[in-house]
């Protein structure tokens, strides 16, 4: 009976103990693989704690391991990644929120699929960190803080200014105008109306006048019109047919041809020309000198 | 009012000699060193069936509730973080030491009462046998190592049973759950479940020993021992719970 309750006893504690190392580490860690080290370097208020989840592309691949704070503004955190994940090399890791009770995570996302991996020990670059709960709540904080102060504002000038007061001074303005353009329209919609009135009857004067014209001699005379424009026409085309002729004629001239053309254009003619008439103006001045030798008038 | 307090100051100073009792009695292992495994077989083996059926209850209840009063919008996995941390840190320790303050306290009140009542106590000294080191001392060890141990498996039940109802009962998927499991755990909660465990162990077996061994009128008074005896323990234990936490919540942050 003793030995059975020591056996029994022993067995109870060494299940027990196994099973509270085994939950642990599986809770802490996801199994009893360590997997391999990895390094990234983070700034400080991350909120990085031991035991947070790895993602890789959103796949939970390992845990936070270690997180030592450095004087030079960074977190130095050291992450397992389970042996069956490889980490494509160019992969970017970041400091994501992981649920909405504020904690984190580091969320690995490779740029593009590469075959090389990031080897065991090496570090990971950062990338830029999504805002966490926390920071969102600090801007809507800060939001909140704005319009608080643009609504105190507003109520200060509208309220404490006298705005409103000047507000509804403008709007009993506004309706005193709108009284007076009323009026206006009415006076202008009288003149209108008076405008329309005599327009009618000057239409009707019109009409009458019109109605009055003989339409025998406004057919006569527009016949007459027509028949003179044909005469016209005939003049013109008969002035063109001149006026073609004229230009060959000119044409002519100017190139020398015919007649006239060689006597305009010869300069020996011109020369010929100019010595007859110097010799006709020597023959009048010798008849007006001596008009005797020329003229013999015997009357008697 | 004086005869009152004083009375008080008297049950606890009476208290205070019989834990002095136990500490001299801890000098003499020779005298508990065999009785301590067969009070181990008996608080902790024995307590083991009827362990695993609350703890199965709890965590299947935990879990129930919990996904059906999640509002809209709130991950699934949130199931899985709430489950583990009620029954970890509080319902695993608290139920699994109230439930043996029942069955475990009460027999021990019951036990040492009768043989108060019936002398064998008496004979004891009578044959220089230290009745403290050779019936208090190993009921008081056995205790203190058995219930952590009962609590590991209380624990562990727990959250299995609150996973096996996620998944099969609701819309919780067996990833969503693992994932709030494992979710801001640290390694500390579970030390903090077993500190308690212990000291509700020492609670069950000191309180319940001292109403038994002080036993008094015949049957009448086991009777009355036995749910004084229950009385106070779980009370002390709702004490210590609430003192525990006050003392190491802060710490188990992950």
């Amino acid at each position: 009976m003793k030995k059975r309750d020591d056996v029994l006893v022993g067995l109870v504690m060494a299940v027990a103990i196994g099973v509270a190392i085994i939950g642990s580490l599986w809770l802490a860690r996801g199994g009893l693989s360590k997997g391999y080290p990895l390094y990234a370097k983070f700034p400080w208020n991350s909120g990085l704690k031991q035991g947070q989840p790895v993602l890789l592309a959103g796949v939970n691949v390992g845990y936070v391991d270690e997180v030592e704070l450095r004087q030079d503004g960074t977190v130095l955190t050291t992450f397992r990644v389970g042996d069956e994940y490889k980490v494509p090399q160019g992969t970017v890791a970041t400091v994501v929120p992981n649920g909405i009770f504020g904690d984190m995570a580091i969320a690995l996302t490779p740029r593009a699929p590469n075959r090389n991996s990031i080897p065991p020990n090496d570090t990971v670059p950062v990338g830029p960190s999504a805002p966490g709960i926390a920071q969102i709540t600090g801007k809507a904080d800060s939001i909140a803080t704005s319009v608080n102060a643009i609504t105190s504002a507003f109520e200060g000038q509208l309220v404490d200014d006298g705005g409103a007061r000047d507000l509804r001074r403008a709007l009993a303005t506004s309706n005193a105008l709108m009284i007076n353009m009323n009026r206006l329209v009415s006076q202008f919609a009288a003149i209108a109306a008076e405008q329309n009135r005599q327009l009618t009857a000057t239409q009707a004067s019109f009409r009458q006048a019109t109605s009055g014209i003989d339409s025998a001699k406004i057919d006569s005379t527009l016949r007459n019109m027509r028949e003179t424009s044909a005469n016209l026409a005939t003049l013109s085309a008969d002035f063109r047919q001149t006026s073609a002729r004229l230009d060959s004629l000119i044409v002519k001239i100017n190139q020398g041809t015919g007649t006239v053309g060689m006597a305009l254009n010869d300069p020996g003619a011109y020369n010929d020309l100019r010595a007859v008439l110097h010799r006709m103006d020597s023959l009048l001045a010798d008849v007006k000198r001596d008009p005797r030798r020329y003229i013999n008038l015997k009357v008697f | 009012m004086k005869r009152s307090i004083a009375g008080s100051l008297s049950r606890i100073g009476e208290r205070g000699y019989f834990l002095r009792d136990i500490g001299r009695g801890l000098k003499d292992p020779k005298t508990y060193g065999v009785e301590t495994i067969r009070q181990m077989r008996n608080i902790g083996v024995d307590s083991l069936p009827l362990t695993i059926i609350v703890a199965a209850f709890i965590g299947a209840v935990t879990a129930f509730q919990t996904r059906y009063q999640l509002f809209g919008g709130v991950q699934l996995s949130v199931v899985g973080l709430i489950s583990r941390q009620s029954i970890v840190l509080e319902l695993g320790p608290l139920l699994t030491g109230l439930v043996l303050t029942g069955r475990v306290g009460a027999r021990i009140t019951a036990e040492l009462g009768t043989m108060r009542v019936t002398e064998q106590i008496d004979a004891l000294e009578t044959l220089a046998y230290d009745p403290v080191a050779y019936l208090i001392v190993p009921r008081l060890i056995a205790a203190i190592i058995m219930l952590p141990i009962l609590v590991i498996f209380a624990n562990a039940i727990g959250v299995g049973t609150a996973f096996l109802t996620a998944v099969v009962a609701t819309d919780v998927t067996g990833a969503a759950f693992s994932e709030g499991l494992r979710l801001a755990f640290a390694p500390f909660q579970i030390v903090y479940s077993l500190i308690k465990a212990t000291l509700f162990g020492a609670a069950i077996a000191f309180f319940c020993s001292y109403e038994g061994f002080t036993t008094t009128a015949g049957a009448e008074g086991v009777g009355r021992s036995t749910a004084q005896a229950v009385v106070i323990t779980s009370v002390a234990i709702l004490v210590l719970d609430a003192l525990t936490a006050l003392l190491l919540a802060p710490y188990l942050q992950a």
